[in-house]
């Protein structure tokens, strides 16, 4: 018995005690093949999944070195029937790999033949496969890489691709880091992305991904398809590519529903992308518009199935995919590891924070008491009614009006879901309103008036939950939410992230974040999800009572 | 004496009378075949030499085995020991009915040589006798003596002269390196087998066991791998039975536990089919689960109490009942999942999964691992084999599925954590030399910790066993989330009210979290229990037959307080309301009694009045008469034909009765003059009446007959008939 940081627990999760001496040297060794799921003060729990240990795989670790360092680090005994599964599960990547063959194209190949026979008489995947070349190969058609990837990985037997990327159109871009330069894990991100060929780079917000996505760009030297969120996000990649690149303003073009350009460096929305017009996707064409070399995907746990669908056909391409929270509330994480890559670079959001990348946040749920008219309201409500009626009681403008007034002087968002509650919030608070109904412009010119300290309060909706760089707001209040959604909790703190400049006094800001509850409701339930995910990344939660925000 | 009793335990039961009884059960051959099975494949040869010797010395015999000197007089004196072996006056001998009993090959310590002739002669001659035949006759005998020593004779004669013989077989013969035997077949006998094995019996020498295929392993890995698999076992088991007590698990009519059951319960504990199967029998073999009937009656497994003392234990103790249970069990728990003879499914837990052999081998499996020096394991491909290899060698007779067995014991040894990485482990070493092995264990064990690490996301994290009183503590606070060596807790607002429910207060809920954490319990926990305590309680439910409501406050606090109303069981629940124990049309009474004007209130609150019922009851129907009349002629007709029958009977009494022997006699008669007569007859309740009959036939001991008293056609037992009168031809 060692002492060690680390518990194997049977049901394979692993327990890394934080305090202990080896923490962080532990920590090191099982990040490749384990999932960080939850980061609270004292255990971090990772577990082992067949994507985390195929990830392993990819990146080239094999399972003699998991077992290894399991057994290094474990305190107590580990479970054998879990090292031979690790083993097992290991074992199934790679035994199919796609390859080039010189004569047939895109090839599936084995060296294992059993395995080949049981995929070739899958009924999901025999239709992907063409010819039977010899005993160990059979040809695959170019189109349906990434379908074949996608519906190996569920029958367990994922395919390595050794297929390779094409180089796209050449196109010169370079970093030009003046007055400021690649923090080591930006730098750590983009290197181990281009050494994987494809995948996935999870960072906190605020923590510069947008960077990532540059130095991958200058690594591609090629034109590269950004695909974003909505049309303020482009506008802030395209200034911060003209800032951070060599890029000009001309090199790069917006494709949105507004403009429609095609440049060397597009910039496109999810939205547009997936526009439907007549049961056909007429702007999924923009993916051979060019020959494009990099594919970036902003937010990807955001990516709409036909984004997906389309992904599957440019398999050829080297994909970067970017963000904060690898959480997708439809649990498709799989087809993110299949069709954009595995995940090639993970930072606690904790670890940024203590190197001082992100502002460290203070997280308060407020809980608000209704009053008794409006619990017998809710009492009686439909259930498709109770969740609005819980988050848009009255008493939450009373208190956000306490807040607003006690950070007075803070840049302030107040975030909501309900356009009337965000309505009744403009018209108490006195301050402007951005719904999706707002032009892009009016949108534009309130963020960047909060930007320059002009205002100081802005009521917005769902519109700014993602990808809007507010790097002055320090207060964010959040009013309802769309439900349990675990993702938008963290998106919406990673509003307040960006650590702004040391004040006078040297003290670097202090980001607050409150978020608004009624007590004894579905709305108290939701919260308690949403803030799992935040929890987990080591965010407490204080707890107080309406009535004692004045204090 | 004793020692042969001890050593073939099954002369003793049932205890024999005297010596020449004891002998003789000593050479029947299935107590023999139970001798034999106990030898190793060396005493066998020895054995076997000795049959083929016939008759010899001691020192004759040691230069006719293969082995060393010393090997061969130890065997002798064990042979000795269980009386299959003995000193004739003539010399050694083996039992009679060992040779007949000695099968199974050189696997099992048979050379195939023939016992001696009786007329043997010396080596020397008849190794001349074997320079002398030819080449083809010298290649049939090593033939024949490799093929079981017995040939068919063909045309050959059987008396020849060297000088006369013609063909192999003949020249054989003549030099009696053939000899006849039984069946007109051919036989090598003894003293030739000998001679072409060199004098031996054998070729190869008997007295050196296979070894082990051994690689070296460091033991602290080998012995945290056992504890690990010791403490799981003990977890898994205590889980498992933690679960059947609130959800038993159906037994199935053959005794066993369905695959469906086992499936859920694999699921549950996380663990494959097969060790599932292990878990549940060796918590069966330490009689920590039995069946008993549910409330439908129908049999399920649930825990035992002896599991409640179980639990009572230390995690070493715990591990040392199971061990034990496991060892000395027959069961054969990893045929699990396979299918028997029939093409049935093995369930867990029928009774028929059993195998005497089991014990056995499990325990000589262990043994030969506890030979295996400290600090090395079997080998990782071939130690397994060599390890089958070596225990054929020591029990070469039995059983057949001795390999199947090892494997077993090998799979199953390392589920129970009596071995870690095929190794024995220093306390299953203790175990198998029948030494209390517990403390071992207990120094191997991780230490019990006495704290959690509570934590924001309101869980709590033990980051080793618990102690038990705390663990049980924290599973009525928290839900279970995740075990292992260490556990996980979750607090949810449901878990903490299950925690009140117990009657936890708040304040012994955080004075519990703040004992057990080692670090500050966080807010949002305080804020939870805080939470869950607001919220306990706050509905009230409660008895009540009845309930009385008015808006004159002043009125029902008199009523409450009234002498005369103690024993309707009021209560003011509110100023406006009270209830009572007394039913509503009970209480409505009383009220009324006491001087006050109650309504009823309907389940709508509307108030109903109204007279009181008028009480009718239905009219009785009235039957037709002409039904009545019917019935009334059948009781009469039934009446007078019972009478007339009587009558008869008391007409014949005086006259003489037939002797019961002649009853049979009696009835034919009646038979042929088809009268009728009265017997008297025993009935089923072993009263004796009497019966007016016509008797119609007397077959198989049964009498059909009339019975005018009953007006139908009856059987009689004619055993049970006493007596016989004719009815005189009535008038």
């Amino acid at each position: 018995m060692t002492n060690g940081p680390l518990i194997v627990q049977s049901d394979k999760s692993l327990l890394l005690e934080v305090d202990h001496e080896q923490a962080a040297e532990c920590r090191r060794a099982i990040a490749p093949f384990a999932e960080l799921e939850r980061s609270p003060e004292h255990i971090h729990t990772y577990r082992l999944t067949p994507l985390g240990l195929w990830n392993a795989r990819a990146a080239g670790h094999d399972a003699e070195q998991v077992v290894d360092t399991l057994l290094t680090y474990s305190r107590y005994a580990v479970p054998h029937s879990l090292l031979v599964d690790v083993a097992e599960t290991m074992a199934r990547y790679g035994r199919l790999r796609l390859e080039k063959h010189p004569v047939h194209g895109l090839v599936l190949s084995s060296t294992d033949r059993p395995v080949l026979e049981e995929v070739l008489r899958a009924k999901k995947i025999a239709g992907m496969l063409g010819n039977r070349l010899d005993d160990d190969t059979v040809a695959v058609h170019p189109s349906e890489r990434g379908n074949l990837k996608q519906a190996l990985l569920k029958i367990g037997w994922p395919a390595e691709d050794f297929a390779g990327y094409v180089d796209g159109e050449a196109h010169p871009i370079a970093l030009t880091p003046d007055g400021w330069e690649l923090r080591t894990y930006q730098e750590e991100a983009a290197e181990s992305f281009w050494h994987g060929g494809s995948g996935v780079v999870v960072l906190p917000c605020g923590a510069g991904k947008t960077i990532v996505g540059a130095a991958a760009m200058a690594q591609a030297q090629a034109t590269t398809l950004i695909l974003v969120t909505n049309t303020v996000s482009a506008r802030q990649w395209k200034d911060e590519l003209v800032r951070r690149t060599s890029l000009t303003a001309d090199e790069i073009g917006e494709y949105s529903g507004a403009v429609k350009e095609i440049r060397p460096v597009t910039i496109a929305t999810y939205q547009v992308m997936t526009t439907r017009r007549k049961g056909v996707y007429p702007h999924l064409e923009l993916f051979d518009a060019r020959d494009w070399g990099l594919i970036v995907y902003d937010e990807v746990h955001l990516l709409p199935a036909p984004i997906f669908r389309m992904t599957a056909d440019l398999q050829a391409r080297r994909r970067i995919g970017l963000t904060a929270t690898l959480v997708r509330e439809d649990g498709r994480e799989g087809d993110v590891f299949s069709l954009i890559g595995p995940k090639r670079y993970d930072a606690p959001w904790k670890d940024i924070e203590a190197q001082g990348w992100i502002a460290p946040a203070d997280c308060v749920e407020v809980r608000v008491t209704l009053p008794d008219a409006v619990r017998l309201a809710y009492a009686t409500a439909e259930p498709e009614e109770r969740y609005r009626l819980a988050s848009c009681t009255r008493e939450k403008i009373t208190v956000t009006q306490e807040l607003v007034t006690r950070h007075r002087g803070q840049p302030t968002l107040v975030i909501g879901q309900y356009l009337e509650q965000l309505e009744e919030l403009s018209t108490a608070l006195d301050a402007p309103v951005i719904t999706g109904a707002t032009t892009v412009k009016e949108r534009q010119r309130l963020y960047d008036a909060f930007r320059h300290g002009e205002i100081d309060l802005l009521v917005v909706s769902k519109v700014a939950n993602f990808s809007i760089d507010l790097p002055s707001a320090e207060v964010a209040i959040q009013v309802s939410g769309s439900f349990g959604s675990r993702q938008e909790e963290a998106q919406r703190l990673g509003r307040l992230l960006r650590p702004g400049e040391p004040g006078p006094d040297g003290e670097r800001k202090v980001a607050r974040f409150y978020t608004l509850v009624s007590r004894d409701t579905v709305d108290a339930e939701f919260a308690q999800n949403r803030q799992r995910f935040l929890a987990e990344q080591g965010y407490a939660y204080r707890i107080i009572d309406a009535e004692d925000v004045g204090a | 004496m004793s020692r042969l009793l001890t050593l073939r335990p099954d002369l003793t039961t049932p205890p024999p009378h005297d010596f020449s009884q004891l002998a003789s059960r000593a050479a029947v051959r299935s107590s023999l075949g139970r001798a034999l099975d106990s030898l190793t494949r060396g005493e066998l040869s020895v054995l076997d030499a000795l049959v083929v010797a016939s008759q010899t010395s001691d020192a004759e015999l040691a230069t006719m085995v293969n082995a060393e000197e010393r090997y061969v007089t130890e065997a002798v004196a064990h042979l000795r020991g269980l009386a299959l072996a003995w000193d004739s006056p003539e010399g050694l001998r083996a039992l009679s009915g060992v040779a007949d009993s000695l099968v199974g090959g050189t696997g099992a310590g048979v050379s195939g040589l023939r016992p001696r002739s009786s007329d043997a002669p010396p080596p020397e001659v008849v190794t001349e006798r074997l320079g002398q035949v030819s080449e083809e006759a010298r290649a049939m005998l090593d033939h024949v003596l490799a093929n079981g020593g017995e040939a068919t004779a063909g045309a050959a004669r059987r008396t020849v002269r060297p000088e006369d013989a013609a063909g192999p077989v003949e020249e054989l013969l003549a030099r009696a390196l053939l000899v006849p035997g039984r069946d007109d077949l051919l036989v090598v006998p003894g003293e030739v087998g000998l001679a072409l094995r060199g004098g031996r019996t054998t070729l190869e020498p008997v007295d050196v066991p296979p070894g082990l295929a051994t690689a070296e392993r460091p033991a602290r890995l080998t012995e945290s791998a056992a504890a690990g698999a010791a403490l799981e076992l003990c977890r898994r088991t205590e889980l498992l039975l933690e679960w059947w007590s609130t959800r038993p698990a159906a037994a199935l009519r053959t005794g066993g536990l369905g695959v469906r059951e086992l499936k859920a319960t694999a699921a549950h504990l996380q663990l494959s089919e097969l060790d599932t199967a292990l878990v549940v029998e060796t918590a069966h073999a330490a009689h920590l689960v039995a069946t008993r009937a549910d409330a439908d009656g129908n049999p399920v497994w649930v825990p035992t109490d002896a599991f409640d003392a179980w639990l009572a234990t230390d995690v070493a103790e715990r591990w040392v009942t199971l061990a034990r249970a496991w060892l000395a069990s027959p069961r054969m728990p990893s045929l699990v999942g396979g299918r028997g003879a029939d093409d049935k499914p093995w369930n867990a837990l029928t009774p028929e999964l059993a195998s005497v052999l089991m014990p056995e081998t499990r325990a000589m499996t262990l043994a030969a691992l506890a030979e295996v020096p400290p600090g090395h394991s079997l080998a990782a491909g071939t130690g397994l084999p060599s390890l089958v290899t070596l225990l054929a060698w020591r029990r070469s007779r039995r059983p057949r599925s001795r390999a199947d067995q090892v494997a077993w014991t090998v799979a199953e040894a390392a589920v129970i954590g009596v071995t870690g990485l095929d190794t024995l482990s220093s306390y299953g070493r203790a175990l198998v030399a029948g030494e209390d092995p517990t403390p071992l264990l207990a120094a191997l064990l991780p230490e019990p910790v006495d704290h959690v690490l509570i934590q924001a996301d309101l869980t709590a994290v033990a980051p080793g066993p618990l102690e038990t009183g705390i663990a049980r503590s924290l599973q009525l606070v928290a839900d279970v989330e995740s075990r292992g060596a260490a556990t996980v807790y979750r607090f949810s607002a449901g878990s903490l009210r299950r925690a009140l429910d117990a009657g936890w207060t708040a304040a012994e809920v955080h004075a519990f979290l703040a004992s057990v954490s080692r670090t500050p319990v966080p807010q949002p926990l305080t804020y939870l229990v805080d939470d869950a305590v607001r919220t306990f309680g706050q509905l009230r439910v409660g008895y009540a037959e009845a309930f009385v409501r008015s808006d004159d406050e002043a009125a029902l606090a008199a009523l409450a307080h009234h002498p005369k109303a103690a024993s309707l069981g009021l209560r003011l629940i509110a100023s406006t309301v009270m209830v009572s124990t007394t039913p509503v049309d009970l209480l409505l009474t009383r009220l009324r009694e006491l001087g006050v004007a109650p309504v009823v209130e309907g389940p709508d609150g509307t108030v109903r009045v109204g007279r009181v019922d008028e009480v009718r009851a239905r009219t009785p129907k009235a039957r037709g008469s002409g039904q009545q009349e019917a019935r009334h002629a059948a009781q009469v007709a039934a009446a007078v034909r019972a009478l007339r029958a009587a009558d008869a009977a008391a007409r014949v009494r005086p006259a003489a009765a037939v002797s019961p022997a002649g009853a049979l006699s009696a009835l034919r008669d009646a038979i042929e003059r088809r009268a009728s007569v009265v017997i008297a007859f025993t009935d089923n309740q072993g009263v004796v009446g009497e019966r007016v009959v016509e008797p119609f036939a007397v077959e198989g001991g049964q009498l059909t007959a009339h019975d005018r008293t009953a007006d139908d056609v009856r059987t009689f037992a004619v055993h049970r008939i006493s007596r016989v009168t004719p009815v005189p031809e009535g008038p």
